[in-house]
């Protein structure tokens, strides 16, 4: 009992650590990656199974962006993640404004700077190429 | 073997409650019209919709950018510092506070102003706390951070993670009042902040955010909708939003069409958007908007 006692103080204490830490190491890496002029508005943690079909992406939430203001959107996967982790942003109207994946070549960017111009409602839509299980997170910054 | 069942089941609690909250969303958005949302419609929203829309309020973070930008230099003057966090009673109070109080520490991070933002800091502990939700404040790091002036995206995420937090926290709750009060806090100290340096420091780019304001004011009052009827505080809060409402009613949005141009840089994307937004709003409206935020704002904060 004593042993367990003992463990349990040891992660507890951890647990204490931890917390004063960033909640997810994924996220705060994430950020860093973004660049020293960036600056956090939001992270959308993202963490899906294997596709059953073929479709539209799908984890989806909506952001407001503001016409005047560089974004950068970045893709990180964590470590054992299978599927690497791309974004097609929309506008209000479901029309198409750019995705990090590039059906044709196949190339995926790990980030993407975007000028925005239009102030509005737009919807982002996550998912792991090919509709593969995977888990990452999508950040997004201001830059200059 | 009682001892094992115990740590076993307690390994498992702490497990459980020390993982990131994360969402698999898997669902079809609907925008709302642009002018009318029945009340009837906001009450039907799914937890998942007001979350949704809580995101699409602008956040105090961006206003800041935008005013560093045009080189306005900080001022104290449009804090709220006259809410004294010892004396809000009810939590309509606390919450409300605790966003007008966000949206100045947002304010406060950006221009590093770390002295009057530990003060504030207090306050938003005493207040988070006040309605139970002090856990989700990680207040020694933000501090710490603060004071540093060393790491200004990890002072952001925390704080603007630690909002998050709480606001899925109380609408997971079932505490959603809560939760809108604090976003429309956020939003009305936001915007007075904005209105107030266009009165001081005229702006094209500052002037259009403000107009742009309207594009975000119905899912605003869907936020409060539910609870208009709850109490007298409620309702008058209610009214206040409608009166934002009335007076944007004839600032107009139009858009322009065109693609967007892309080009490959250092590995990434850069995406220039050419379709544009454009604001129409003459002096008159600008300057009903402007005394109408910094009326319902003085009364909020001046009712704590």
């Amino acid at each position: 009992m004593k042993k367990y006692l003992i463990t349990l103080l040891i992660l507890l204490a951890a647990g204490v650590l931890v917390k004063g830490q960033a909640s997810d190491p994924l996220v705060s890496n994430c950020i860093t990656t973004a660049g020293p002029g960036s600056k956090y508005l939001k992270d959308f943690r993202v963490q899906l199974g294997k596709a059953s079909t073929a479709g539209d992406l799908r984890y989806k939430a909506q952001m407001s962006l503001w016409k005047n203001t560089k974004y950068r959107f970045s893709m990180c996967n964590s470590e054992d993640s299978k599927g690497k982790l791309i974004l097609t942003l929309k506008d209000d109207a479901n029309k198409t404004v750019f995705s990090s994946f590039d059906q044709k070549t196949g190339k995926t960017y790990p980030y993407i700077d975007f000028t925005c111009n239009k102030s509005g409602i737009y919807l982002l839509n996550y998912d792991f190429i090919d509709g593969q299980q995977g888990s990452g997170v999508g950040v997004v910054s201001m830059v200059k | 073997m009682k001892g094992r069942l115990f740590f076993v089941l307690f390994i498992a609690i702490l497990m459980s409650s020390s993982c990131r909250n994360s969402s698999n969303k898997n669902s079809e958005f609907v925008f709302p019209e642009a002018d009318s949302i029945p009340v009837g419609e906001a009450e039907k929203l799914s937890t998942e919709a007001i979350e949704e829309i809580s995101k699409n309020i602008t956040s105090p973070v961006e206003i800041a950018n935008l005013l560093q930008l045009m080189a306005v230099p900080y001022s104290p003057d449009y804090l709220a510092s006259s809410i004294d966090a010892n004396k809000q009673t009810t939590a309509f109070d606390k919450a409300l506070s605790l966003g007008i109080l966000g949206a100045d520490l947002g304010y406060l991070n950006m221009y590093e102003k770390t002295g009057t933002s530990i003060d504030i800091l207090s306050s938003i502990r005493k207040l988070a706390e006040g309605i139970r939700v002090g856990q989700f404040f990680d207040f020694e790091t933000i501090k710490r951070l603060s004071l540093n002036k060393s790491n200004l995206d990890s002072l952001l995420f925390l704080s603007i993670d630690s909002y998050t937090q709480i606001d899925k926290y109380l609408r997971d709750n079932d505490r959603g009042q809560l939760s809108s009060l604090m976003i429309i806090g956020v939003w009305i100290e936001g915007q007075y902040l904005a209105t107030q340096v266009m009165k001081e420091y005229p702006d094209p780019m500052l002037r259009d955010r403000i107009g742009e304001q309207k594009i975000i004011l119905n899912d605003l009052i869907m936020l409060a909708s539910p609870y208009c009827g709850r109490d007298k505080e409620f309702n008058s809060l209610c009214r206040n939003l409608q009166e934002i409402k009335d007076v944007y009613r004839d600032v107009r949005i139009t858009y322009t069409l065109g693609e967007p141009e892309s080009v490959e840089e250092n590995g990434g994307l850069v995406i220039r958007q050419t379709e544009t937004s454009v604001v129409e709003m003459t002096n008159e409206q600008l300057a009903g908007i402007i005394e109408l935020t910094k009326r319902i704002r003085d009364k909020l904060i001046l009712n704590n």
